[in-house]
């Protein structure tokens, strides 16, 4: 199990999340299940054997290393990533919280009949 | 200064939308200047992207595959144009009601840049991340009045949105994975060595990217979010997203095809994805027609019209000829133009009458015959008969699909016009009839406008209607438009 | 939404450690795992922190809603305005004009140090924003 197909079999339980609660909240946790599991996937495409966190020690005075770091450009990427899942969550708990002002429940099957 | 016009482009809404929120009173003029000086700017590229050259900017001053590039070739034109273009009307439209603040402005400024931060961007990662950003904003827009019926749209589209933007990604995990890099034209170098080492990778990452763009897209099983969203935003809204936002997933779809997987290595790949996007198109197509004519509220059935004629582009990027490819692209145009002015002819009648029902539109061109008549010529445009430029568009792509062998494909076109005619005549035939009957239900309180027409709503359509007939008269105008842009995806196509 | 004393003394006297290694993060971006991002959300759970602890209404006397929001919105103007410096003195966009300094000092980064403090300043503002609108709503419109 190496941690690509266990990223992917956490997406696939986050995907199964979103699909098959009925709960609004529950949904929201599975989009966001489904942001993780991306971001295991990309810091395990960027790992290198026997690698060192790529951080340069204070002192030296070249700025490329010569041991082996691993990669961090998917690091970087991730960062990004982790920001537009916050705001998705964000904007979608406001968005949680006054349709339940309005219809007072949170239940989709009784929302879709509501409409 | 010259030099720096692809970021200035983008750049130019963004601060105009953080300036707004701080003054109250600048938002409209700073809104429609910002966008008419992005308008200009691209207007000075335009001798140079019309002649087939590519203008490239490094963000930041990282050269190469290191850094973020914008690149502004004769597709990225082709597509900014329609974006700010229509934004523009957008913003002119919204301009007499008085109940849309600093924020709606805001949120239309900053979808507005982030549309022509996905076309310009030659970074795969750094497209995904303008596209959630796009996303994010349009959210907003749909659930602005904050009545239950647009709240619970904007929840759909959100939570649909957000598993079809999580695919997006993980392909390009996987592109990364294999290449090692972002750059779209570096990731095409490095492609073809990755797919004789692990093919099913790659093939899984075009599978990824494909469905993820197809979810934004809305092709026929994905299109769940679609006429909930496009019929219960506010009517400029609605232009905004039947008119262009599904079209920059399709610009997307073509990036990725004909820009990363477009060496000759990939020849399974772009056969096979020209006859998935074929099948996919013709099922989008009749699934968006018959939907569409058992519709009764107006907006839902010009949104099931949106999806109608998604697979029309779909149907013509499929087949992959240069004319089914300028068929495509025009009608990517003229669907801009004519679903806006349909939308927002929508507009005005829903604020008049009261309702959305069609049945309560009746009579309807005693009040404002000049509006009927627009809407009656842009929906002359979207069934596809001569004057109009709709017409043009279709015949190209249905005599593509006869050029190509695939005659099956121009008679269910036909078809499908046929269906489309039926519609829109009903509703037209609405208009023209006597006075509404008192038991017309849908009114939702969300959509009342103050002033129904006014001056700035009127000229907008007249503006749309005009353009209509004008790519329709002359023909040439548009293709010449278009050209630079099919060149350029035919110069990628395995020869 | 208020605590015990014992919890309300703690945060009390962490509040500024907890503000001192977000700003530690903030301007370690460039050296160390960090930035503008994760320093800013340091500060802002540093905010949300006294909110949960001394209750809604304390807090938002001492950190104003109107004054987070200015805040907000001068630390996104002030990286397009650095943005659009780098353009006047040649450079393309966020291109750095700064002299870099040896590696592992503070100062080389050259321009990232500024644009990690302005998005950091913007985040946290944002952050507690954020928690003050959802906190606050109850049900009028």
């Amino acid at each position: 199990m190496t941690p690509i197909n266990i990223s992917l079999l956490v997406f696939m339980i986050g995907l199964y999340g979103v699909m098959s609660k009925n709960n609004l909240i529950k949904k929201i946790i599975g989009l966001t299940i489904m942001n993780g599991s991306i971001v295991l996937f990309f810091i395990s495409i960027g790992y290198r054997e026997a690698g060192l966190a790529p951080i340069l020690e204070k002192g030296t005075t070249d700025a490329i290393p010569t041991t082996i770091l691993v990669d961090p450009l998917p690091q970087a990427l991730m960062l990004t990533a982790i920001v537009i899942g916050i705001s998705i969550t964000a904007l979608a708990l406001a968005l949680i919280v006054r349709i339940y002002a309005k219809y007072k429940t949170l239940d989709i099957q009784q929302l879709s009949k509501e409409r | 200064m010259a030099i720096h016009i692809p970021i200035l482009i983008i750049i130019s809404p963004l601060l105009a939308a953080f300036l707004m929120l701080l003054s109250r009173k600048y938002k409209i003029i700073l809104a429609t200047t910002s966008i008419i000086t992005s308008i200009v700017f691209i207007l000075t590229l335009s001798s140079q992207i019309l002649s087939g050259d590519k203008v490239i900017y490094h963000l930041g001053g990282w050269r190469g595959p290191l850094g973020i590039s914008l690149v502004v070739d004769g597709l990225s034109f082709f597509f900014s144009l329609i974006a700010l273009g229509l934004g523009l009307l957008v913003i002119i439209y919204s301009i007499p009601e008085r109940r849309y603040g600093r924020t709606y402005y805001f949120l239309l400024l900053i979808s507005l840049s982030s549309m022509i931060g996905v076309i310009y961007t030659a970074d795969i990662f750094n497209m995904y991340v303008f596209y959630e950003l796009l996303s994010l904003a349009v959210y907003l827009l749909i659930a602005y009045p904050k009545t239950g019926v647009t709240l619970w749209a904007s929840f759909n589209y959100l939570i649909m949105g957000g598993v079809g933007l999580s695919f997006f990604l993980l392909g390009i995990g996987f592109l990364y994975a294999m290449t090692g890099t972002l750059d779209i034209s570096h990731i095409a170098e490095r492609l073809p060595v990755a797919f004789n080492s692990s093919t099913r990778m790659v093939l899984m990452s075009f599978v990824l990217i494909a469905t993820g763009m197809g979810i934004k897209i809305a092709v026929f099983p994905l299109h769940g979010w679609l006429p909930d969203a496009h019929s219960m935003a506010p009517s400029p809204v609605s232009a905004l997203l039947s008119g262009i936002t599904v079209e920059i997933g399709i610009y997307c779809l073509i990036r990725v095809i004909y820009s990363v997987f477009s060496t000759e290595a990939f020849s399974i790949i772009i056969s096979s994805s020209h006859t998935i996007l074929i099948v996919l198109g013709v099922v989008t197509l009749l699934f968006g027609a018959s939907m569409a004519l058992v519709q009764k509220d107006l907006k839902r059935l010009l949104a099931y019209s949106t999806i109608n004629q998604i697979g029309i582009i779909l149907i013509g990027l499929g087949i992959g000829t240069e004319l089914g490819l300028t068929g495509a692209l025009f009608h990517v145009l003229n669907h801009a133009i004519m679903k806006g002015a349909l939308f927002f002819c929508a507009g005005i009648m829903i604020a008049k009458a009261g309702t959305r029902d069609v049945q309560g539109l009746s009579g309807f061109s005693r009040q404002q015959p000049a509006i009927v008549f627009a809407f009656i010529i842009a929906s002359l445009g979207m069934i596809g008969i001569p004057p109009t430029n709709g017409f043009v568009s279709k015949w190209l792509i249905c005599l593509a699909a006869v050029e190509a062998g695939y005659a099956v494909l121009a008679v269910i076109i036909l078809m499908a016009s046929a269906i489309t005619a039926a519609y829109y005549f009903r509703v037209i035939q609405v208009l023209f009839s006597g006075p509404p009957k008192q038991s017309s239900v849908l009114i939702y309180k969300g959509e009342q406008m103050i002033h129904g027409g006014n001056f700035f709503r009127t000229w907008t359509i007249y503006i749309l209607v005009a353009g209509c007939l004008l790519l329709g008269l002359v023909p040439a105008l548009g293709i010449s438009m278009v050209k630079p842009a099919v060149s350029l995806l035919l110069s990628h196509v395995i020869p | 939404m208020g605590s015990s004393k014992i919890i309300r003394t703690i945060v009390q006297k962490l509040f500024p450690f907890i503000v001192l290694f977000g700003l530690y993060l903030i301007s370690h971006g460039h050296l160390s795992p960090g930035g503008g991002f994760q320093g800013g959300v340091v500060i802002g759970t540093a905010i949300i922190l006294l909110a949960l602890s001394h209750g809604i209404e304390k807090t938002e006397k001492k950190f104003e809603n109107k004054r987070l929001s200015m805040l907000e919105k001068l630390g996104i103007l002030t990286f397009i305005f650095l943005g659009f410096l780098s353009i006047f003195l040649g450079h393309s966009f966020l291109g750095n004009f700064l002299p870099l300094g040896k590696p592992g000092q503070i100062t080389s980064g050259g321009l990232m140090l500024f644009f990690n403090i302005a998005i950091g300043i913007e985040v946290a503002a944002g952050v507690s924003i954020i928690f003050y609108a959802l906190v606050k709503y109850r049900g009028e419109i």
